[in-house]
C-alpha cells in the first residue's frame, strides 16, 4: 500500500504539532520515522490511524486516492492498524478471546474455527502463543505479537508500530524484526516509529527524521548515526564518558535470601552492594529482577535470609521501615505506582517532604516545587496535574522527589521510553546521587545502557542470578548469551 | 471546573424559584381558588366577622387518604363536615415516620395552618406527642387529638391544654359484635386477631373481640373449644422493612386451621387473602376494621365490619369551635343503640357481611339487642392473661380499667406486652 | 481553559434545565402546572422565617453528613453506610441521655457527652465497615448496606424492646427527653443554633482538612491512586481507617442532632434518609467542601418545600426526590458528556 501526505498540518491549541509533512511512502517498505520526544511523530501516525483529525487542507492519499478517516475502525476498513507504546487489550482475558474482539463475526463467534485460523497465523509468524492462555500473563513483548496477529487477521496492510521495542527483551525485539521483515514480501507497509537509532538502522529501508513537528530530512542506507542525532538534535549528542564511583562501605547486603512469587523462584542471593556503586540488572522481562527489587524495597518479604541495610538488619520489615532508613523505589509504570493522577506537583513534592506541622504552607511548597522544576528541567508549572506531563517529565519529577539523604536507590526501567537528550540528563542526576554515597540498582531492557552506567551486572535468568561482573570486563555480547542462557558454566551462577 | 456546577445549580435554582413565585400570582387570580386564606391572612383578622369566610380544619392522617380503612374513616368524616356546615378540610396524609422522614407531625400541623386552618385533627396515637407540643406552642389553633388521652380528667396522663379535646368511638362494643360474628361462623373454633402494635387501645379492643367471641361462643352451643390468639404485625398498617407482612401473618392464620380472622389494623388486607385461600380450597372468614365500606374489597368472605364514624362528633367539635363555645374534654361516644348505624347519630357501627348466615345474623342480632339493652361483658369474673384477677365475680369494669387494660385477658393467646 | 469553563457552565445549564424539563413534563403528564409546584415549592421553603427554619433544620444533618462523606470520597471510598452510621450516633446519643436521666449533672455536660457519644457510636459503626474493608476485603459498599438493615433492625429492636415506652411500645418512639436535655432552640422555632453552628463548624474544619493539611493531601493520594500513595510513604490502610472514622464521628453527630435538636427520642426513621441524600450532594458538589452548604441547602429546601405539594396541590411530595435524584443523574451524565467532548477537541 503506498501512502502520501499532502501538506499535513496539526494544531492543539497554540501548539503546531505537525507542520506541513509531505511524505510518500512506497508501497512494500519499511519506513522509519525518528525524532526525539514530543517531535511530532505520534502525532502524525495518529492522523494517519483516524485518531485525530488533521487540520483542514492536509490530505492523506493511499494508493493516488484521497481518503478521509473518522476513527480507528474507519482506518481499520482502509487497511491501516496501529500498534501503540501499550498495546491496548483486556488482560482478564483469554488470548482468543481477546482475539476475537473487533472481529466482524456473527454475535456467536465459532471459537473452534477461530482457534485454527489463530493457530495457522501463529505459525506462519514464529509466535508461539497459547490461544487458550490469559492476556495478562503475557509478556509485552507477547501482547505485541498479539496484536499483531489481530490486526493482520483484520487485513490490515499497513502497520504503524509507535516505540514498539519498548520494554521487550532483545530476543522478542529480534523476532518482531523478522516478522516485520517478512511484510513488504507481501506488499505490506510499515511504519516504524522510534528514537532509538540502532533499532531503526538496522531495520528500515529508509528514513525521515521529524524535528519540532517539522520533517527536517530523509535518509537511506548506508546511515551515518550521526547524520541521524544531527538532524534530531540539531547538534551532536553523546553519551558522556563512563565514569567509576569510588567503592565505599557496604550499604546493602543480602545474605542467603530466597525469594518466591506465583511464577518463580530464586534461591539464596548473596550480594553485597557497596557506597555510591551503580548495579545494572540484566535479563528477560520476569526472569527475576523485578522480584529481586523489590524484595531489596522491602515490598517482597523473602521466604528465608536476610536483608541488612547498613548493619541494620530490615529482614522481614515492611516498604516503610525500609523507605524510613533510607531507601527509593522509582517503579517503572510512572502513573499506576509513582505519581498520583489528579495530584499536581506542588502536591507530590509536599507529599515527599516531611510534614512541618499541621498546616501546608503552600507558598513554601510552590517554591520548593519551582526550585525543583527548575534544577530538574521539567517542562510544567507547580500546579501542572503529574498526568499531563510527557513521559520524560514524569520521569524527572520522580527523581526530583527522590529525598536526602538516601543511601539506596532502586529503578526500574529509569529511562524506558526517553529520547537520549532524557536519559543523559537523568543519569547524570542519578550519578550526582552516587557521589553522595547512595547506591543504585536499576533494571533495563537497554544492555548499552546498563553498560554504560553500571559499575557491577547481575544478570537474570528464569530465577538464577549471576556472580556480580564488573561492567568493564564484560560486553554486550557476552550479556545477551547469557540473557539468553548461555555460557552460564563459565561465569558460575550463583544457584542453579 | 465542575466548581461551577454547583454554583449555578444554587443559583438557578434560586432564580427558577424566583421566577415562578413572582409570575405566577397574576395567572394564579383568576381561578381564585380556596386558597385565598393562606396569601390573604392580615384582611381575614380584621373581618373576623365576614359570614362568606369558610372555617379551615386541617387533618393528619397517619395512613393514605383513602386506605379503605381507619385513615378513610376520618377523610370521609371531614368530609361529612365540609357537607353540614360548609367549612374547608385541609389535609396531609401518610403522616407517619417512614413515609414522610425528617418530618415531625406538630411541624405538618404548622404547614395546615399555614394554610388557613383554625383546627388541627391528629388522627392517630402516634402524634399523641406531637399534638401535646403542637397545642402548647399553638394556644389559638383548636386541636383534636383522635384516640388519645391527655385531657381526660380522670386518665392517667392528664394535662390542662385547654385548646385540646380527645375524641374516641366506644369501639369496644364494635369489637365485641365482631368477636361474635367470628366465634358464631368459625367452624373450627380458632379465631385469629391481626394486631397492629401493643397499646392500651389495641389490646382493650382485642380483648373486647375475644370476650365477644368467647360470649356467643358459648351463646349458640358450640362443641369446639374457642381458641383465640393475636398477632401483632408492630405498626397500623404495613411499613415493608419496618413491621411484618400482615398479608403473610394472615395466610399463616389460615393454613393452620384459625379460619376465622379478625383484622385490628388499620385497614383489610385479610380479607382479599381470605377470598384468595377461600378460592383454593381453604375456606377462609374476615372480620374487617375501621371503615363502613371495608367489606367491598371481598364480600363473599366478609363476616362484617365494625367502623368508626366520627362525623358526629367532628361536626359538634369543630362548630363549637368556630361559635367559639369549645370546652377541651375528654370524649369516649358510645353507639346509638336505637340505630347502630347512623350516619349522624351512632359514633360506631357494625355493617353485617355477606358470608354471615341467616341463622348466625338471628344470633348476632340477639346479641347486639342483649348489648343494647345493657348487657356489659366487662364483668367479673374476668382475670387477666397471667391468671392475676382483673374483675372479681360481679364486678363492672370502670372506663379507667377498660381504657387501661394492662395485660390481654385469661383464656387469650398472644403477647400481652412487646418484648 | 476559558474554553473549558465555558463548556462547562453551558452544560451544567443543559443538566440543570433538563432536570427541571424532566420533573416538569412528569407534572403536565399528570394535569398539574409545574410553575404552580415549584412556587409553591419556594413559598414553602423560603416563604417565610419558619419554614425557613425547618429548612435549617433538615440542613444541619445532610451538611454535616456531607461532610463526612467528602472525607471518605476524598480516600476514594464509597461510604454508602453513612445511613447507619447516622441512626447509631442517634442511639449512642440516646443511650448516653438515658444513662444520665436520672443524674444531678448540669444539663449542658450532659448533652456535650450526649453529642460526643453520637459520634463515637457513627465512629465505631464505621469502623465496622472500615474493618470489613481493610482486613475482610469486604468492599465497603456492600459492608455499608447490611450495615445499615442491621442499624435499622437495632433502632426498631430497641424502640419496641429495652427501650419502649412503659407498657406501650409505639412507631413515635421512645419517651421523649425531658427539655433541658434538649439543645436551645431559638424562640418560636425549631431550629437551634447551636445545631447550626456545629454543622457549619463541622464543613469548615473538613474544607480546611481536605484543603490545607498534610492529611488531607495524603487522604487524597490515597484515593486517587492507592498504590502511588504506598510508595510514596503514606500508611494507607490507616488512612483509610481514618477517612472512616472521621465520616462516621461527623455521621454520628448528625444522628446526635436529630435526637438532641430534634425529636428529643430515638424514632424508627431518625435518620430520615439524610445519609443517602448526602452521597447525592456530595457527587453532584463533585466533592469539594466548598460547594457543600449551598448545594446541601438547596437540596433541604427541595425536601421541606415538597411539603406543600400534597397539602396544596394533592401532589405526592417525592416529586422532591424526583429532582434531586434526577439532577444528580443529568449532571453525571452531561459532565461524562463534556468530558469526551473535550477530549474529542484536543486530541493529544
Amino acid at each position: 500500500m503506498n501512502v502520501e501526505f499532502k501538506n499535513v498540518n496539526k494544531h492543539f491549541g497554540n501548539v503546531h504539532a505537525n507542520k506541513n509533512i509531505n511524505l510518500t511512502i512506497p508501497s512494500g517498505s519499511i519506513q522509519g520515522i525518528l525524532g526525539e520526544n514530543g517531535a511530532g511523530k505520534s502525532t502524525l501516525m495518529k492522523v494517519l490511524s483516524g485518531f485525530i483529525h488533521a487540520d483542514s487542507g492536509s490530505e492523506i492519499l493511499l494508493d493516488g486516492v484521497p481518503v478521509i478517516m473518522n476513527s480507528p475502525a474507519d482506518a481499520i476498513k482502509h487497511g491501516i492498524g496501529m500498534l501503540h507504546q501499550d498495546p491496548l487489550d483486556f488482560p482478564p482475558m483469554k488470548i482468543l478471546d481477546n482475539f476475537l474482539l473487533g472481529m466482524p463475526s456473527s454475535f456467536f463467534p465459532n471459537r473452534k474455527e477461530a482457534t485454527q485460523d489463530f493457530n495457522l497465523l501463529a505459525k506462519e509468524y514464529g509466535f508461539s502463543l497459547d490461544p487458550e492462555n490469559y492476556v495478562d500473563s503475557l509478556t509485552v513483548g507477547e501482547r505485541q505479537q498479539l496484536e499483531i496477529m489481530r490486526l493482520l487477521f483484520l487485513g490490515v496492510r499497513l502497520f504503524i508500530l509507535d516505540e514498539p521495542t519498548t520494554g521487550i527483551s532483545t530476543a522478542q525485539k529480534e523476532k518482531l524484526f523478522t516478522t516485520l521483515r517478512k511484510f513488504p514480501e507481501q506488499a505490506m507497509t510499515v511504519i516504524f516509529v522510534s528514537h532509538k537509532l540502532e533499532d531503526v538502522e538496522s531495520l528500515c529501508d529508509r528514513v525521515v527524521v521529524l524535528r519540532a513537528g517539522e520533517l527536517v530530512g530523509e535518509l537511506t542506507p548506508p546511515y551515518q548515526t550521526k547524520k541521524f542525532v544531527e538532524m534530531m538534535f540539531g547538534k551532536e549528542v553523546t553519551l558522556g564518558e563512563r565514569q567509576s564511583a569510588p567503592v565505599g562501605e557496604t550499604v546493602l547486603s543480602l545474605n542467603d535470601v530466597s525469594l518466591e512469587d506465583a511464577r518463580l523462584k530464586i534461591k539464596n542471593i548473596n550480594v553485597e552492594v557497596r557506597e555510591g556503586e551503580v548495579i545494572g540488572l540484566a535479563g528477560m522481562e520476569g526472569s527475576g529482577q523485578n522480584l529481586f527489587m523489590r524484595a531489596c524495597a522491602g515490598l517482597v518479604r523473602p521466604v528465608g535470609g536476610k536483608i541488612q541495610l547498613k548493619s541494620q538488619d530490615l529482614s522481614g520489615k515492611s516498604y516503610h521501615v525500609f523507605k524510613r532508613n533510607g531507601v527509593s523505589f522509582l517503579p517503572a509504570a510512572r502513573l499506576e505506582e509513582a505519581l498520583v493522577p489528579g495530584l499536581t506537583l506542588t502536591d507530590h513534592f509536599v507529599l515527599a517532604e516531611e510534614p512541618r506541622g499541621i498546616f501546608i504552607d503552600r507558598v513554601a511548597g510552590q517554591t520548593l516545587t519551582q526550585e525543583r522544576i527548575q534544577s530538574f528541567n521539567i517542562r510544567g508549572t507547580p500546579h501542572t496535574p503529574v498526568e499531563s506531563l510527557s513521559g520524560g517529565n514524569q520521569q524527572r519529577a520522580e527523581l526530583a522527589l527522590l529525598q536526602n539523604p538516601l543511601s539506596l536507590i532502586l529503578l526500574e526501567h529509569p529511562t524506558r521510553g526517553l529520547d537520549i537528550e532524557s536519559v543523559i540528563y537523568i543519569w547524570g542526576k542519578l550519578k550526582e546521587r552516587c557521589k553522595q554515597n547512595a547506591s543504585i540498582i536499576f533494571m533495563s531492557s537497554d544492555l548499552e545502557e546498563i553498560l554504560q552506567y553500571s559499575d557491577r551486572v547481575l544478570v537474570f535468568f528464569s530465577g538464577k542470578i549471576s556472580q556480580p561482573l564488573d561492567a568493564n570486563k564484560t560486553s554486550v555480547e557476552e550479556l545477551g548469551e547469557l540473557i539468553g542462557g548461555k555460557g552460564w558454566a563459565e561465569i558460575g551462577g550463583e544457584h542453579a | 471546573m465542575r466548581k461551577n456546577f454547583a454554583r449555578l445549580v444554587s443559583l438557578l435554582f434560586v432564580f427558577v424559584f424566583a421566577l415562578s413565585a413572582c409570575g405566577t400570582p397574576a395567572t394564579e387570580a383568576p381561578p381564585a381558588e380556596t386558597e385565598a386564606p393562606a396569601t390573604d391572612a392580615p384582611a381575614t383578622e380584621a373581618v373576623t366577622e365576614a359570614p362568606a369566610e369558610p372555617f379551615v380544619f386541617g387533618m393528619l392522617l397517619v395512613g393514605p387518604y383513602n386506605d379503605g380503612g381507619w385513615s378513610q374513616a376520618h377523610y370521609d368524616a371531614g368530609l361529612y363536615v365540609e357537607e353540614k356546615t360548609g367549612a374547608k378540610m385541609i389535609y396531609l396524609d401518610k403522616v407517619n415516620p417512614a413515609d414522610r422522614p425528617g418530618t415531625t407531625p406538630d411541624q405538618l400541623a404548622e404547614e395546615l395552618v399555614a394554610q388557613g386552618a383554625k383546627l388541627v385533627i391528629f388522627n392517630s396515637d402516634d402524634m399523641k406527642d406531637a399534638s401535646t407540643t403542637f397545642a402548647k406552642a399553638n394556644p389559638d389553633v383548636y386541636v383534636i387529638m383522635a384516640s388519645g388521652d391527655q385531657v381526660w380528667p380522670d386518665g392517667k396522663a392528664y394535662q390542662e391544654i385547654p385548646n385540646l379535646m380527645n375524641i374516641m368511638g366506644r369501639m369496644e362494643y364494635g369489637k365485641m359484635i365482631a368477636g361474635c360474628a367470628a366465634a358464631l361462623s368459625s367452624t373450627t373454633g380458632k379465631i385469629g386477631y391481626l394486631g397492629p402494635l401493643i397499646n392500651d387501645e389495641t389490646r382493650r379492643l382485642t380483648a373486647s373481640a375475644y370476650l365477644g367471641a368467647k360470649y356467643c361462643h358459648e351463646k349458640a352451643g358450640k362443641t369446639t373449644d374457642l381458641e383465640f390468639k393475636v398477632t401483632w404485625i408492630g405498626f397500623w398498617f404495613h411499613i415493608p422493612g419496618f413491621t411484618t407482612d400482615p398479608v403473610d401473618v394472615s395466610k399463616d392464620f389460615y393454613t393452620t386451621g384459625f379460619d376465622v380472622v379478625i383484622s385490628g389494623i388499620d385497614n383489610s388486607v385479610n380479607l382479599p387473602e381470605a377470598k384468595k385461600l377461600t378460592d383454593e380450597g381453604t375456606p377462609s372468614l374476615a372480620v374487617a376494621y375501621d371503615y363502613i365500606n371495608a367489606c367491598d374489597a371481598a364480600p363473599e368472605v366478609c363476616l362484617g365490619v365494625p367502623f368508626f364514624n366520627w362525623g358526629p362528633d367532628y361536626l359538634a367539635a369543630i362548630q363549637s369551635a368556630a361559635d367559639g363555645s369549645w370546652e377541651s374534654q375528654f370524649i369516649w361516644s358510645g353507639p346509638d343503640w336505637s340505630d347502630l348505624n347512623n350516619h349522624d347519630t351512632s359514633a360506631i357501627g357494625f355493617v353485617k357481611g355477606d358470608a354471615l348466615s341467616a341463622e348466625n345474623v338471628a344470633i348476632l342480632d340477639e346479641f347486639i339487642a342483649e348489648l343494647a339493652a345493657g348487657l356489659d361483658l366487662w364483668t367479673g369474673p374476668i382475670n387477666l392473661q397471667d391468671g392475676t384477677p382483673y374483675l372479681a365475680d360481679g364486678e363492672v369494669a370502670s372506663d379507667q380499667q377498660v381504657w387501661y387494660l394492662p395485660q390481654l385477658l385469661e383464656g387469650m393467646q398472644g403477647l400481652s406486652a412487646s418484648e | 481553559m476559558l474554553k473549558s469553563r465555558f463548556s462547562g457552565l453551558l452544560f451544567q445549564i443543559i443538566a440543570l434545565a433538563l432536570s427541571f424539563g424532566v420533573v416538569s413534563l412528569i407534572l403536565i403528564s399528570i394535569d398539574a402546572s409545574p410553575t404552580e409546584a415549584f412556587r409553591n415549592m419556594f413559598k414553602g421553603s423560603f416563604g417565610e422565617m419558619r419554614k425557613f427554619a425547618e429548612v435549617l433544620v433538615a440542613f444541619v444533618p445532610l451538611l454535616l453528613v456531607t461532610a463526612g462523606l467528602l472525607v471518605t470520597f476524598s480516600a476514594g471510598l464509597w461510604n454508602i453506610g453513612v445511613e447507619g452510621q447516622v441512626v447509631l450516633g442517634a442511639i449512642a446519643t440516646t443511650w448516653v441521655y438515658r444513662y444520665f436521666l436520672e443524674s444531678d449533672l448540669p444539663p449542658a455536660l450532659i448533652i456535650t457527652l450526649a453529642i460526643l457519644g453520637g459520634m463515637i457510636g457513627g465512629a465505631i459503626w464505621a469502623a465496622f465497615t472500615g474493618i470489613l474493608k481493610v482486613f475482610g476485603g469486604v468492599n465497603e459498599i456492600f459492608g455499608g448496606l447490611g450495615l445499615n438493615f442491621v442499624a435499622t433492625a437495632l433502632t426498631i429492636y430497641l424502640i419496641f424492646g429495652p427501650w419502649k415506652r412503659p407498657g406501650v411500645a409505639s412507631m413515635s418512639g421512645t419517651v421523649p427527653f425531658p427539655d433541658e436535655f434538649s439543645l436551645p432552640l431559638l424562640a418560636n422555632l425549631r431550629i437551634s443554633p447551636w445545631a447550626l453552628g456545629i454543622a457549619l463548624i463541622a464543613i469548615i474544619i473538613v474544607f480546611f482538612l481536605l484543603q490545607g493539611t498534610y492529611f488531607g493531601l495524603k487522604l487524597k493520594a490515597v484515593g486517587k491512586n492507592f498504590r502511588a500513595a504506598y510508595l510514596l510513604g503514606i500508611p494507607t490502610w490507616q488512612y483509610a481507617m481514618y477517612s472512616f472514622l472521621i465520616c462516621g464521628a461527623l455521621a454520628g453527630l448528625a444522628g446526635a442532632m436529630q435526637v438532641a435538636a430534634v425529636y428529643h427520642r430515638l424514632i424508627p426513621s431518625i435518620s430520615s434518609g439524610y445519609g443517602y441524600l448526602g452521597l447525592m450532594v456530595a457527587m453532584l458538589i463533585n466533592y469539594q467542601a466548598i460547594w457543600a452548604i449551598p448545594v446541601a441547602l438547596f437540596f433541604a429546601a427541595l425536601n421541606i418545600g415538597s411539603i406543600q405539594l400534597p397539602i396544596v396541590m394533592k401532589l405526592d411530595s417525592s416529586l422532591s426526590g424526583v429532582l434531586q435524584g434526577v439532577l444528580v443523574l443529568f449532571a453525571l451524565l452531561v459532565e461524562g458528556a463534556r468530558q469526551k467532548f473535550i477530549k474529542k477537541g484536543q486530541n493529544t
